[in-house]
């Protein structure tokens, strides 16, 4: 379980409050969606689950593990991988396998068990062929899958992704986000941030963040239910939803709490069956 | 594309040594060159070359990892040519200098132990991962452990520099490019301008490198890296082909001293 407890965060020196009172419980297994407008605290919250930042003042603990005492903070890291939004940025190694090595490196552990790792995280995300690639050499899409790889070498129980599609075509986005539901159904926590509502909409849970607050916090259905809420803090619903809107508006009583495709096309060919009766 | 870092991904007989005898016989290939005689070194520089070949590495790489060191081939060979006495070929009207056939001579070796010292250096290093290359340093600096000198974090040093100069490039290429699109024409600038424009890309590269490195130092955190002793990825154990390659070599190197003797 991570939890934070009234967590405040200032970034100094520049005095910006980037977290004011931020109390969260995420349960292991979730698949949570982190949004909010641009400078809403998305980037600095996922940083505190890894002890990459510390809270001026409250609370965060790991699996039981408090996020400021130094003496659990390999335990902390290897309990929450972090995927950074651009991944040039976030690997180290030269081949994708010496990245991929890198957390187990940190971790000490034995040539062994670091190959048998890297192999069992290249195979996850299905890049084994790519073991021995130049990282220069890799497509945008590859890089995320490489950058995914390396945190699941350390086995972590939960994944922060910083908006793990931005930059990316549709099919290295689709490929990328069938990876992280994958985890998901292997039982891995994943904490998305995103800006693409029809991502956060494939998820259990969405977390609205705003001016370093939680302004919001329930199931996409519920989240995407509350439209005036979300106008008024400048965030958009998925486009699926906004088309059963225009059709209620229009004057078919659609279902307007839809959040995904196969449910919007099943209420659209209903609707189209209806009005033929 | 050849850059610093860069390999060749094997199967090749070299590929599959250890990295410590390969860094170990780069290291005495190289005094070999500088010691033997003029004519030995040119069989060793076709042997080099015709290795290189047979090892995946192709024409093309070769020019690319020669052609930085282009202005400097070309200014030995020239040195040696002008500056070197001897009976003269023909002279240079107006200046005085005359072309003789020592020069020519001298210039073409020196070149051309130049040229070999660059090919073994290009076999080390396409045929070596980073991490192997580290590995097997790491391994000969072993001893300065004693003078706790931070052999991992040396070791971590020479990693992040090898992984930022590919970056370091890109950010260079993508500054000039949003120069370019903004109607920077340097060709047909004056030097005021153009100085002033390299100072704003290098302070516009610096000020990205300088965000990057922090990022990057960030994410090394978030996979728990601290100072300190690591294990590795790479294990060093000597295999039979390792062997066999020091007694091929050492054979071949007999040879080579015997017949620097005999030609000295």
């Amino acid at each position: 379980m991570i939890t934070l407890e009234n967590v405040y965060y200032k970034y100094e020196p520049e005095g910006i409050d980037a977290l004011r009172g931020v109390s969260l419980q995420i349960r292991e297994g979730e698949h949570l969606a982190l949004i909010g407008p641009n400078g809403c605290g998305k980037t600095t919250l996922i940083r505190h689950l890894n002890s990459l930042l510390l809270p001026a003042s409250g609370k965060v603990t790991i699996g039981g593990f408090d996020t400021k005492d130094a003496g659990h903070q390999a335990d902390i890291r290897s309990l929450v991988g972090m995927v950074f939004q651009n991944p040039d940025n976030q690997i180290v190694g030269m081949t994708v396998e010496e990245d991929v090595a890198f957390g187990p490196e940190n971790l000490r552990l034995p040539t062994v068990e670091i190959k048998k790792r890297v192999a069992g995280a290249l195979a996850r995300v299905g890049i084994s062929g790519l073991a021995c690639r130049n990282i220069e050499n890799l497509s945008g899409g590859e890089k995320r899958l490489v950058a995914i790889a390396g945190v699941l070498a350390m086995q972590p129980r939960y994944i922060a992704l910083d908006e793990p599609t931005a930059f990316l075509d549709p099919a290295a986005a689709k490929r990328v986000l069938d990876i992280v539901d994958k985890l998901h159904s292997e039982g891995v926590g994943i904490i998305h941030i995103t800006h693409n509502m029809a991502e956060a909409s494939l998820t259990q849970r969405i977390v609205v963040m705003n001016e370093g607050r939680i302004y919001l916090d329930g199931t996409p259905q519920e989240i995407f239910g509350k439209i005036g809420l979300l106008q008024k803090i400048g965030m958009q619903l998925p486009q699926i939803t906004e088309l059963l809107i225009k059709l209620e508006e229009s004057g078919f009583p659609a279902r307007t709490d839809i959040v995904n495709m196969e449910d919007a096309l099943e209420e659209i060919l209903f609707l189209i069956r209806k009005n033929k009766d | 594309m050849y850059h610093t870092g860069s390999f060749i991904n094997g199967p090749s007989l070299i590929y599959n040594l250890d990295p410590r005898i390969k860094l170990a016989v780069t290291i005495c290939l190289s005094i070999f060159i500088l010691w033997l005689k003029p004519l030995i070194v040119v069989i060793v520089g076709i042997a080099l070359f015709c290795a290189a070949l047979a090892n995946g590495i192709t024409l093309r790489t070769i020019g690319q990892a020669i052609k930085p060191l282009l202005f400097f081939i070309v200014l030995i060979f020239l040195v040696h040519l002008l500056f070197n006495e001897g009976e003269a070929l023909f002279n240079i009207p107006y200046i005085g200098i005359s072309i003789s056939y020592t020069g020519l001579q001298h210039g073409f070796f020196v070149v051309w132990r130049f040229l070999c010292l660059i090919m073994a250096a290009i076999l080390l290093t396409l045929t070596t991962t980073p991490s192997q290359m580290i590995a097997a340093i790491k391994y000969f600096l072993r001893p300065l452990k004693l003078l706790r000198v931070p052999i991992d974090d040396i070791a971590v040093m020479i990693m992040l520099a090898l992984r930022l100069m590919p970056i370091l490039l890109t950010e260079k290429e993508r500054v000039e490019i949003a120069q370019k699109a903004r109607g920077y024409n340097l060709r047909q600038s004056g030097y005021i301008i153009r100085i002033k424009a390299f100072f704003s890309l290098i302070l516009t590269v610096l000020t990205g490198i300088f965000r990057r490195a922090n990022e990057l130092a960030l994410a090394m955190e978030a996979r728990n890296y601290q100072r300190g002793e690591r294990t590795s990825l790479v294990e060093l154990k000597l295999k039979s082909s390792d062997y066999v390659f020091i007694t091929f070599l050492s054979f071949f190197f007999v040879i080579f001293v015997a017949l620097n003797s005999h030609f000295g």
